[in-house]
């Protein structure tokens, strides 16, 4: 009897000590450890902008979002126009950039819970959004606007024809926002993408997304050759948000301005056609 | 990029990316719940009471919910710990896939254990051997045997269970699949992608039922 006991006691012991190695990966010796439990205790007085800076890296919190954070075919690479100036905005921090693929649903615990810098990513200035994060000073124009097949786009040229249509779009989306606000009947779903593809497959009437992703995925030359978009419902703006109440905010709003300034912006904006939408 | 042929080979390559992150999340997820699941199942037959309360709480809590929510709350509740990027994502999925897993173990250990007759041990004691001696030298491989099949069941659950990790955003092999059906490199709307991601779940669990019929032979050459 007591010989299980010491067993299970030490049996004890070495979940315990497993559970202690895997919490502190990074940091092995003791020495270190305190060293982490101090950082750990300044970091709440320490500002967003010197944690980044401690770390050595920006990491970006982004979906797979043509022409704002793609990869190109072969390369593992991110692109894009959203992708291009973080790198820049990175470099003039000092740090890495590193791209985080995140479930768009959780961005916002995602950046509360620091496994994320930042989301940029296209991101819609919504209420929930600007009351959730710190957001930048928006970048870029656009409209949230419907998806249909080509041959019922005359059908549907207004908001009201589509009140009995069954809408697919992203769920937590400014487009779901939009649908809510017209009264559409809704069907949520992962991404935009999948949305477009809810029509494609005939699953949904239409859909509704974001106009510059649009440009880049439906129509003439694209996968969704058979679909085109009709009534633009509202317009709005992009931005990129941050922890709430980091100095970086400040920080990116000047790079941005510098950058308008010196034509950068617009250089890449125009390499990835989206000249039209920014904001100057 | 319009063309089968042309896309098959971007998509292969992708694939192959998440089918490696697959793998590695199921070999580090067996590495861990295997012992685990042997010291949880001492825990809940241990005779010492509030031990084996507390062990069963947690196996009820662990077996109990979705391995979903078990993995939203290891990866955002000790929030610091991760400190962002692919590798903590891997990580925290490991670590809740380890304990899920460790405490389905530990109930098929404890059924395998308790199956050996009584008979066994009491030729164990007859012998004088002591009661850790009884287990290494009598019980083990006994329970070895009798727990390969239902083992088996569970680990070719695992297989497709890693697929759950792509919910803290794992680039995994579903999810490797499914980004051609949002649009990655090039590629969007196709639906094939991702269908075929089920070749290589099949391909991967027609290896492993091969050998766990071949451990099962092995071990076949003794009866109780």
């Amino acid at each position: 009897m007591k010989k299980i006991i010491a067993l299970l006691l030490a049996a004890l012991m070495m979940v315990c000590c497993l559970s202690a190695c895997s919490e502190d990966k990074k940091t092995d010796t003791a020495e270190a450890k305190t060293t982490k439990k101090t950082a750990e205790k300044t970091t709440e007085e320490v500002s967003d902008l010197e944690y980044i800076k401690s770390k050595g890296k920006l990491v970006v919190g982004i979906t797979d979002f043509e022409p704002m954070d793609y990869q190109k075919a072969g390369s593992d690479e991110w692109v894009g126009f959203d992708a291009d100036l973080a790198k820049l905005f990175a470099d003039s921090l000092g740090v890495e950039c590193e791209f985080s693929v995140i479930n768009w649903d959780f961005k916002t615990t995602e950046i509360d819970k620091k496994t994320i810098d930042c989301v940029w990513n296209g991101m819609t200035l919504t209420d929930e959004v600007t009351t959730a994060m710190s957001c930048s000073t928006p970048y870029c124009n656009n409209q949230q606007i419907l998806i249909v097949n080509k041959e019922d786009a005359e059908k549907y040229a207004s908001a009201d024809d589509c009140k009995h249509l069954n809408i697919a779009v992203e769920s937590g989306s400014a487009g779901e926002k939009v649908a809510n606000q017209y009264g559409f009947t809704i069907t949520p779903v992962l991404d935009q993408a999948t949305a477009l593809m809810e029509v494609k497959a005939g699953t949904c009437d239409a859909a509704i997304i974001d106009s510059l992703m649009a440009a880049a995925m439906v129509g003439e030359g694209t996968s969704y050759e058979e679909l085109t978009y009709t009534v633009g419902l509202s317009d709005e703006e992009y931005g990129v948000g941050f922890r709430k109440g980091s100095d970086l905010t400040e920080k990116f709003n000047s790079f941005l301005k510098e950058k308008i300034a010196d034509g950068t912006v617009e250089a890449i904006a125009k390499e990835y056609g989206i000249q039209a939408a920014l904001i100057k | 990029m319009n063309t089968f042929i042309e896309q098959f080979p971007t998509v292969i390559e992708a694939l192959n990316v998440g089918f490696l992150q697959t793998l590695k999340l199921f070999f580090v997820t067996l590495a861990g719940a295997i012992p685990l699941g042997l010291v949880i199942s001492f825990g809940s037959m241990s005779r010492f009471k509030p031990l084996s309360y507390v062990t069963k709480l947690i196996v009820w809590v662990i077996r109990g919910t979705p391995l979903m929510l078990q993995l939203l709350i290891v990866f955002f509740l000790p929030s610091d710990l991760w400190g962002g990027g692919s590798t903590s994502r891997f990580i925290a999925a490991s670590i809740a896939f380890i304990i899920n897993y460790a405490c389905y173990f530990s109930e098929i250990y404890r059924g395998g254990i308790q199956g050996v007759p009584v008979g066994q041990q009491e030729a164990g004691q007859v012998l004088g051997l002591s009661k850790t001696q009884i287990f290494f030298k009598v019980t083990l491989l006994q329970m070895i045997k009798r727990i390969v099949p239902p083992m088996s069941n569970e680990i070719i659950t695992l297989v497709k269970d890693t697929s759950l990790a792509g919910t803290i955003s794992m680039q995994e092999l579903i999810w490797a699949g499914k980004a051609f059906l949002k649009g990655s490199q090039g590629i969007s709307g196709q639906i094939w992608p991702l269908f075929f991601t089920g070749v290589y779940y099949l391909v991967f669990s027609a290896v492993l039922t091969l050998l766990f019929s071949r451990l099962e032979k092995k071990l076949s050459y003794f009866t109780v």
